[in-house]
């Protein structure tokens, strides 16, 4: 019934570079500020926290203070959806990596740093920049790649707070089955795109694009974390979405341009009803207008659908939908 | 020339339904026998059919059951209710040329109890035609509804003309209006406010509930034959004064959104400007029109697109009744496709000969040209037809 | 409660053991206290689907039990500067997670703490933790 792209199996070597490339671009974009903490620094969270570690030490509700290892506590997502900007520059790389099969992950390195402790009522802002990504390295569990990002909590008075720098490996696992269970995954508490479940097989996306000869690079090019724009190889024009022919110059020379990922709304639309398969609903679905000039179809993801408008600013994010297809999507830029 | 070559000499449709408890074939031919019936015809004088590719009844399923004999035209027209005008258009240049003399153009389906077109279908993008490869620029991205691939276009004409959801819902309460008179209309006895429209639910923002047509069973069927032919026959003939199709630059099915503008429908421009040209009318000697409303915003754009508008004046146009009866530009007396059924453009078509026979539900006074469009939001066609 | 001064700590000294019992009740309850959701951490059955043998201990739990076993030993005048963790084999529910530290080091008024956390299948948890004493009275 479908025609997903076929998983591109491109050498070692050019793998390699795109996910250094991708990386690169990703600590180019610097510190990423996320949606401030929904809660303040409170009370009740630190007495259950306590409760629940056994920890009974009485110097932080008798000080009004919390204890300084709960940081990343007032910050996390919870069950609540993506809130408001509430984005990181981990993500794309990490969807990148499982596109090319690293789908495994353990956590491996947590190391924080207190630069005071917080107080009851201040609410915490999180800001996160992707640091590094080196390898490919042989491990125990497989080939794979170390992914390092930096999370500093900001407070009212925007002075950092806290630090930490989180490490994990992503690495290809040695059978379908995910990680081999003599060294079962760690958990990577953070960025959602890391988390352990999805180093088991996921269901698969139903909606997906037929490809051809014409349409394959474009694909191609989403699995390797690229916004490829087709470009006649004669009169330069570029064109989305693509085909076989130049039609301004009848062309079937056809090559890429590789474009920037950044472009606004044109028009967009809040989808209720009726449900679609493979979707929560509501999701918005945006014309973005590119400044290379072109206009393409995706969605807008990590912002209300409330705070979409025509004009907005959007960079674009890849996001793995199941083990094979990548779509990519557009998050709210800096403008 | 086309030009008033042809005439639709008669009408026949079924019981517009939620559940017609008959098959697509059996409503298809019940409908053709009331049209030929009016017209006068027998099936035995049947040569030619013209249906929708989208049609599920082959045009040698219903002349067999309709007992028609030895057919010489055959044909389908594409993209959707786009066809509707396109069927009589086709049908109209066979009896002028001599190709067939007498030509049915029908469609029957099952909308509402079998297949709905309002439901995301997973296939639309699964396969590598050059239909499933538009489609898969959209659907992977749940873009896959008619009313998600319509909203996109009214968030920008909302953007660019600062028209309003109120605007649209205009359209809503003329139709329902209009419904509300005609005993065939689904929503017969059955007006709206215009609170009513803003507090129906979303379907996909900026597109309300009721800025949506509703599904139907039924059948609606047409006899098109020449002029000369039809004034001999039992009914006034609707004379086909213009007809044409129309596609536009860069156009793809429902989701043109690559060309530079997104806040009209050039395709509809392309129809629009043949029927002027074709007929030597203007917009000024139409008395009423069926402008195809399978979501709001269209009809919108359509005033714009035909002329009877300058573009961005269609949310004044719609103003005080501006389409209602009694207004400027009585639209959709019947109902429309919100009001009455969506049989796919064909009801329209319908209602459109019976303004000019003088016969309908909520007759206009004074009836000499009727406009009539196809499909909006992919490649179309339209009609003006005349008391002949 | 007993609280340490800079004084009392001599570098090269061990801190009494800690260990902790890992019920299910502890792996659930610090997973929902760090509010953690993620499924591995309180629904054994997903666990299991992703080649876990049970539920687990989640890192922000992990970092909160390095930090309780420094501060039960030192007290809580003690304030934490740094906790640096190298991440080992996962603390399995119905598992024994014991700590043992030593002190390392001790610079411009900071002490630091080697900490060791083990499980049955080995270490989970090694690392340092960075702390201030109070000076004596």
């Amino acid at each position: 019934m479908t025609d997903a792209p076929a998983p591109s199996t491109p050498d070692p070597a050019s793998v390699d570079r795109e996910l250094r490339e991708l990386a690169d671009k990703q600590a180019a974009l610097g510190e990423m500020r996320g949606a401030p903490a929904a809660d303040p620094v409170n009370a009740p969270m630190i007495r259950h926290w306590q409760d629940a570690l056994g920890d009974a030490n009485p110097a932080y509700l008798d000080q009004g203070v919390a204890p300084p290892a709960m940081i990343q506590v007032w910050t996390m997502q919870g069950l609540r959806q993506h809130a408001a900007k509430d984005r990181s520059p981990v993500d794309d790389t990490l969807a990148a990596l499982n596109a090319h099969g690293y789908t495994g992950v353990v956590a491996t390195n947590c190391e924080q740093t207190y630069h005071r402790y917080v107080r009851l009522g201040e609410r915490l802002t999180p800001s996160t920049r992707f640091t590094s990504l080196v390898g490919p390295k042989r491990t125990a569990l497989g080939e794979g790649y170390f992914a390092t990002w930096n999370v500093t909590w900001y407070g009212e008075a925007d002075e950092p707070v806290a630090e930490m720098m989180f490490r994990i490996l992503k690495f290809r696992p040695r059978t379908s089955q995910g990680p081999s269970s003599a060294a079962p995954p760690s958990e990577t508490a953070g960025s959602e795109a890391a988390k352990p479940q999805e180093t088991g097989r996921r269901e698969p996306y139903p909606l997906r694009p037929a490809v051809n000869a014409d349409t394959a690079f474009f694909w191609e090019g989403v699995q390797q974390g690229e916004l490829r724009i087709q470009r006649c190889a004669d009169c330069g024009e570029l064109r989305h979405p693509p085909g076989p022919v130049c039609p301004a110059c009848r062309s079937t020379n056809r090559t890429h341009t590789v474009a920037s990922g950044h472009g606004t709304v044109y028009s967009y639309v809040v989808h209720h009803h009726p449900p679609v398969p493979g979707r929560e609903t509501p999701f918005v679905v945006a014309v973005v207008e590119l400044p290379e000039g072109v206009r393409i179809v995706g969605n807008i993801v990590d912002c209300p659908t409330d705070a979409v408008s025509i004009g907005m600013s959007l960079r674009v994010t890849y996001r793995a939908l199941d083990d094979e297809l990548v779509l990519p999507m557009w998050a709210p830029g800096e403008s | 020339m086309l030009k008033s070559r042809a005439a639709i000499a008669g009408i026949g449709a079924t019981e517009f339904s939620k559940r017609s408890g008959r098959s697509e074939l059996r409503l298809a031919a019940e409908a053709v026998f009331a049209a030929l019936d009016d017209a006068g015809v027998a099936p035995g004088d049947v040569d030619g059919m013209v249906t929708f590719t989208q049609d599920t009844n082959q045009e040698i399923a219903v002349a067999r059951e309709i007992g028609a004999g030895e057919l010489t035209y055959f044909s389908r027209v594409e993209y959707g209710g786009g066809a509707a005008c396109g069927t009589v258009a086709q049908a109209a240049m066979a009896v002028a040329t001599g190709v067939a003399t007498t030509v049915v153009c029908y469609r029957a389906f099952n909308e509402r109890s079998g297949r709905r077109f309002g439901q995301p279908d997973a296939r639309l993008g699964g396969q590598p035609t050059s239909q499933g490869l538009e489609m898969s620029w959209h659907v992977p991205f749940g873009l896959m509804t008619p009313a998600g691939w319509v909203a996109m276009f009214a968030q920008r004409y909302m953007h660019t003309y600062g028209a309003t959801s109120e605007d649209f819902g205009r359209v809503a309460v003329a139709m329902r209006r209009h419904a509300s008179t005609n005993p065939a209309a689904w929503f017969h006895g059955r007006p709206i406010t215009l609170a009513e429209h803003q507090e129906s639910k979303w379907i996909v923002e900026p597109l309300h509930l009721l800025d949506c047509c509703q599904e139907s069973d039924g059948a609606v069927a047409l006899v098109v034959t020449t002029t000369e032919r039809a004034r001999d026959l039992r009914r006034s003939p609707a004379v086909i004064t213009a007809a044409a199709q129309g596609s536009g630059a860069g156009q793809m099915m429902m989701t043109s959104y690559y060309r530079d503008d997104m806040s009209g429908l050039p395709e509809m421009g392309v129809v629009g400007r043949r029927l002027w040209e074709m007929s030597g009318l203007t917009p000024q000697d139409i008395q009423t029109a069926i402008l195809y409303d399978h979501f709001t915003p269209f009809v919108l754009a359509q005033l714009e697109e035909l002329g009877f508008c300058g573009r961005g004046e269609a949310p004044g146009y719609l103003q005080d009744g501006g389409i209602e009866l009694g207004g400027r530009l009585p639209v959709n007396p019947n109902g429309g496709q919100l009001g009455e059924a969506y049989i796919h453009g064909m009801n329209g078509i319908a209602e459109a000969v019976r303004q000019l026979r003088g016969t309908s539900a909520n007759q206009v006074s004074g009836v000499r040209n009727v406009l009539v469009t196809a499909g909006t939001g992919v490649p179309t066609s339209g009609l003006i037809l005349s008391a002949g | 409660m007993r609280t340490l001064t800079e004084d009392q700590v001599e570098l090269g000294s061990a801190l009494p053991e800690l260990s902790i019992d890992l019920t299910p009740t502890v792996v659930v309850s610090t997973a929902l206290a760090t509010m953690d959701f993620t499924p591995v951490h309180h629904d054994v059955e997903r666990a299991r689907a992703q080649g876990s043998k049970d539920i687990f201990l989640n890192i922000l739990t992990t970092m909160g039990l390095v930090e309780r076993y420094v501060t039960d030993w030192a007290g809580p005048a003690a304030i934490i500067r740094r906790i640096n963790v190298k991440l080992g084999v996962p603390a399995y529910a119905g598992d024994r997670l014991s700590f043992t530290g030593t002190i390392v080091s001790r610079a411009a008024g900071e002490l630091t703490v080697e900490v060791r956390g083990k499980v049955s299948l080995g270490d989970h948890a090694t690392g340092t933790i960075t702390l201030t004493l109070p000076t004596a009275p």
